[in-house]
C-alpha cells in the first residue's frame, strides 16, 4: 500500500502548481485549467483519506466535486467563448472595460 | 365699541388685497370698489374710535404675545388717530378717483390689489405699538411702493424707477434696522423688570427707559432711526428716488406723496420724538437736514417742466418742512410734534389734491410737459379751480390750511434761532416758502392760464374723478382754520399719555427748558404772509396773462445757475456715474474677486484635495483578479505562520 504521505505530497504539489498558474497566467483557458488542477488536488486528498480511514464519505464527496467542476468548466468556457466573440481575445488583461 | 374692531382698519384692506388679486379679473372695474369700500370702512372705524377716545383724551392699547420678548399690538394715541384718519380719508379719495383714472387699464385688478395692500401697510405702520412691528409694515410699504411705481413694468423707465426707489430707500431701511438692533441691545443691557404685558420694543417701554440708556448711545440710535426716515421721506441726500417715482400712475404718486410712504418717515421721527429729544444733537441733525432739503428741493421745483416733477420736488420740500418742524422741537419741546404733524395732515390733503388734479389734466391733455399745455382752464373748469385751491394752500395763502401749518413751522424755527440753537433752519424755511409760492403758481399759470401751446385733447374728466377733487379741495382750504389750535394741543400733548417727562429728557439732551414762549416781533409773524402772497404775485408777473416780465429777462439758456438747476445739481451724475459706477461698481468687482478667488477658491481646493486623494487611493482596487489572489495567498500564509508560531508557544 502506498503510504498516505505520498498522496498528500502529490496533492500539495498539484495545489502549488495550480496556485502558481493562477497567479502568473493571463490566458483565460490556462486559468480554467489551473482551477481544475486545484480542485483535483483537493479531490486526491479526499479520496486518499477516505481509503485510509476507511470512510466512504470522502469518495462520495469527491464525486460531487467532480460533477461540480464539470458544471463550473461548462459555465466558465461559455463565458470565455462570449468574451472571445466580443473582444477577439481571451487575454484577461485586455478585457478591462469596467476597470478604472 | 369701535375700538374692539381696531384691527379691522388694517384687516379690511388686506382682505381687499386678497380678494382683488384673486378675483379682480372677474369683477367689473377690476374689483376696485372692494378696495374703496375697505378703505372707507377703515375711515368709518377710525372716526368711531376718534369719537370714543377724543372726548376723554384716552388712548387705545391692545397687545398680545408674539414670540420670546416681542409682541404684536395696536396703539392708538392722538398721534396715531390723526394719521389713521388722514390715511383712510385721503386713500378713500384716491382710490375712488382711481376708479375713473385707471378705467380701461388691463392691470386694473393688480392696481387695486397693490393699492389696497399699500394702504393696509401704511395703516399698520401707524397703529403699531412696538418698533419691530412698525418696521415690518415699514418694509411692506417699501415693497408696495416698488410694485406700484413699477406698475407699468413693461416701460423700462418705470422698471428702473421702481428699482431706484427700492434700492435708495433700502439704504435708509438698513440704517433703521441697525437703529432698532442698537436700541434693543441697549435695552437688554438695562435688565429691566418689565411689568406684565410689557415688552422691550414697545414704545411705552422705550419712552420709560430713555433716561437709563447712555446719552451717546441715544444719539447713535436717533441718527440711525433718522437715517431710515431720510430714506423713506425723501430727505437729502436720499431724496433722489422721489421725483423718479412719477413713473407710476398718477394716483400712485398721489398715494406715495400724500398719504402713504413718505409720511412714514416723518411719523417715525414724531413717534420717537422723546428719544430724539433726549439724544444730544439728534434734533439738530433733523432740523438742519430737513430745512436744507426744503430749500434744496424748492430750487429744483422752480425750473422743471414736467408737471408731476414740479409737484414731486414740492413734496420733497414740504417733507423737509415737516422734518425741520420736528427738529426745531429742541426749542419748544413736544409741541413741535403737533406743529409738524399738522403740516403733514394738511400737506397730504393738498398734495393728494394737486396730484389728482395733475392726473386729471394729464388724463385729458395726454402729456406731462407744461410747455405743451396752457389755457386748460377754459376746458377743465373744475380741475382748474380745485387745483387753484391746492396751489393756494401749498403756497401758504392766508387762512388756508397750508398757511397755518407752514406759518407755525416757520415761527417755531424762528424761536429755535432766537433761543440760540442756530438761525439756519429759519432762513432756509423762509427762503423755501418764497420759492414754494413761486413754483406753485408758475405751474398753475403755465397749465391753466394763457393760450393753448399745442393741440391737445380738450375735455373735462368724469365726475368719479372730480368728486374726490372737490372734497379734497374743501379740506385743503378750510380744514386748518377751525382745527389748528385744538390739533396742536391734542397731538402736541401726545406723549403725556406715556408719562414722558420732557424736562428730565431735556437735561440729558442738553436743551434748556424754556417756560413760556419767546415773543416774536410782529414782522416775523406777518413775514410768511408777505412771502406767500409775494411769491404768488411774482409768479403772476412772469407767467400769467398779466405778465409784465419774461423769464428770459432774469435767466437765459446759458445761465450757469439755471443749468445746474435743470441738471438737478448734477445729482444723477454724482450718484449714478460717479458713486454707482465708479465706487460701488469698483467695490462690487473687488468683492466678486474675493468671492471667486478666496471663498470659492478655498471650497474648490478642499474638494480638489479629496478628489485627488480618492483618485490615488482607488488605484489599490486594480480590478486584476491575480492581484487580489496574491494578497489572499500572502495573507493566508502570514496567518498560517502566526498560528504555527503560536502553537509552538512563541509569544506574539
Amino acid at each position: 500500500m502506498i503510504p498516505l504521505v505520498l498522496y498528500v505530497l502529490l496533492a500539495s504539489a498539484m495545489f502549488t502548481i495550480g496556485l502558481y498558474g493562477l497567479l502568473t497566467q493571463r490566458n483565460g483557458i490556462k486559468l480554467m485549467m489551473c482551477v481544475e488542477i486545484l480542485l483535483n488536488s483537493a479531490n486526491i486528498n479526499l479520496v486518499a483519506f477516505s481509503a485510509y480511514l476507511p470512510n466512504v464519505n470522502g469518495q462520495v464527496f469527491a464525486l460531487f466535486s467532480i460533477a461540480l467542476a464539470a458544471a463550473e468548466a461548462g459555465v466558465g468556457f461559455a463565458i470565455l467563448i462570449v468574451l472571445y466573440r466580443l473582444y477577439g481575445t481571451i487575454e484577461l488583461d485586455n478585457i478591462n472595460a469596467l476597470r478604472w | 365699541m369701535y375700538q374692539d374692531y381696531a384691527y379691522l382698519i388694517v384687516g379690511l384692506p388686506i382682505l381687499a388685497f386678497v380678494l382683488t388679486i384673486f378675483l379682480g379679473w372677474h369683477l367689473p372695474k377690476g374689483g376696485g370698489f372692494i378696495t374703496v369700500l375697505a378703505t372707507f370702512a377703515g375711515l368709518i372705524l377710525s372716526l368711531g374710535i376718534f369719537n370714543e377716545i377724543y372726548p376723554n383724551d384716552e388712548i387705545v392699547h391692545q397687545s398680545m404675545h408674539w414670540f420670546s420678548s416681542f409682541n404684536a399690538g395696536i396703539l392708538i394715541d392722538p398721534l396715531a388717530i390723526v394719521m389713521l384718519l388722514m390715511v383712510t380719508f385721503v386713500c378713500t379719495m384716491i382710490h375712488t378717483y382711481a376708479l375713473g383714472y385707471m378705467e380701461g387699464d388691463p392691470g386694473m385688478a393688480r392696481y387695486f390689489a397693490e393699492a389696497g395692500l399699500f394702504t393696509a401697510a401704511m395703516l399698520g405702520l401707524v397703529f403699531s405699538d412696538n418698533l419691530l412691528q412698525l418696521f415690518i409694515f415699514w418694509e411692506l410699504v417699501g415693497l408696495c411702493s416698488y410694485l406700484l411705481i413699477g406698475f407699468w413694468y413693461r416701460k423700462p423707465s418705470a422698471a428702473s424707477a421702481a428699482k431706484k426707489a427700492f434700492l435708495v430707500t433700502r439704504v435708509g431701511d438698513v440704517m433703521f434696522l441697525a437703529g432698532i438692533v442698537l436700541l434693543y441691545t441697549n435695552m437688554v443691557k438695562l435688565n429691566l423688570t418689565l411689568p406684565d404685558g410689557a415688552y422691550l420694543l414697545q414704545f411705552q417701554t422705550i419712552y420709560d427707559s430713555l433716561t437709563l440708556i447712555p446719552p451717546d448711545q441715544l444719539t447713535w440710535i436717533a441718527v440711525l432711526l433718522f437715517g431710515g426716515a431720510v430714506g423713506k421721506s425723501g430727505q437729502f441726500p436720499l431724496h433722489v428716488w422721489l421725483p423718479d417715482a412719477m413713473e407710476g400712475p398718477t394716483t400712485v404718486s398721489a398715494m406715495i406723496h400724500a398719504a402713504t410712504m413718505v409720511t412714514a418717515g416723518v411719523y417715525l421721527v414724531a413717534r420717537m420724538f422723546p428719544l430724539f429729544y433726549a439724544a444730544p444733537n439728534a434734533l439738530m441733525v433733523v432740523a438742519y437736514v430737513g430745512a436744507f432739503t426744503a430749500i434744496f428741493a424748492a430750487t429744483m421745483g422752480l425750473v422743471m417742466f414736467d408737471i408731476k416733477r414740479v409737484l414731486a420736488y414740492s413734496t420733497v420740500s414740504q417733507l423737509g418742512y415737516m422734518m425741520a418742524g420736528l427738529g426745531v422741537g429742541a426749542a419748544v419741546g413736544a409741541a413741535s410734534v403737533g406743529v409738524s404733524i399738522f403740516h403733514l395732515i394738511g400737506h397730504s390733503f393738498f398734495k393728494a389734491l394737486l396730484f389728482l388734479c395733475a392726473g386729471s389734466v394729464i388724463h385729458a391733455v395726454g402729456t406731462n410737459d407744461m410747455r405743451e399745455m396752457g389755457g386748460v382752464m377754459k376746458h377743465m373748469k373744475w380741475t382748474g379751480l380745485t387745483m387753484l385751491a391746492g396751489s393756494l394752500t401749498l403756497a401758504g395763502f392766508p387762512l388756508t390750511t397750508g398757511f397755518f401749518s407752514k406759518d407755525e413751522i416757520i415761527v417755531t424755527a424762528y424761536e429755535h434761532g432766537a433761543m440760540g440753537f442756530g438761525w439756519l433752519p429759519y432762513l432756509f424755511a423762509i427762503g423755501a416758502a418764497l420759492l414754494t409760492a413761486i413754483y406753485t403758481f408758475r405751474l398753475w399759470f403755465l397749465v391753466f392760464d394763457g393760450e393753448a401751446r399745442s393741440d391737445y385733447h380738450k375735455h373735462e374728466s368724469p365726475w368719479i374723478m372730480l368728486g374726490p377733487l372737490v372734497i379734497l379741495a374743501i379740506f385743503a382750504l378750510f380744514m386748518g382754520m377751525p382745527s389748528q389750535e385744538s390739533f396742536y394741543h391734542y397731538v402736541g400733548n401726545n406723549f403725556d399719555h406715556f408719562g414722558v417727562d420732557f424736562e428730565e429728557l431735556a437735561v440729558i439732551g442738553g436743551h434748556h427748558v424754556e417756560h413760556g414762549h419767546v415773543s416774536e416781533p410782529f414782522i416775523i409773524k406777518i413775514l410768511p404772509i408777505i412771502i406767500g402772497v409775494g411769491g404768488i404775485i411774482v409768479a403772476a408777473l412772469f407767467y400769467s396773462r398779466w405778465k409784465r416780465f419774461d423769464p428770459g429777462m432774469v435767466t437765459s439758456e446759458k445761465d450757469p445757475l439755471r443749468k445746474i438747476l435743470l441738471k438737478r445739481y448734477y445729482q444723477n451724475e454724482i450718484y449714478t456715474l460717479w458713486f454707482a459706477e465708479k465706487v460701488v461698481y469698483g467695490i462690487a468687482l473687488f468683492s466678486n474677486m474675493i468671492d471667486l478667488k478666496i471663498i470659492d477658491g478655498a471650497v474648490n481646493k478642499i474638494s480638489a484635495i479629496s478628489v485627488g486623494f480618492g483618485g490615488t487611493l482607488r488605484k489599490v482596487q486594480t480590478g486584476v483578479i491575480q492581484n487580489y489572489l496574491t494578497a489572499i495567498v500572502l495573507g493566508l500564509a502570514v496567518l498560517m505562520i502566526l498560528i504555527e508560531l503560536a502553537s509552538m508557544g512563541v509569544a506574539i
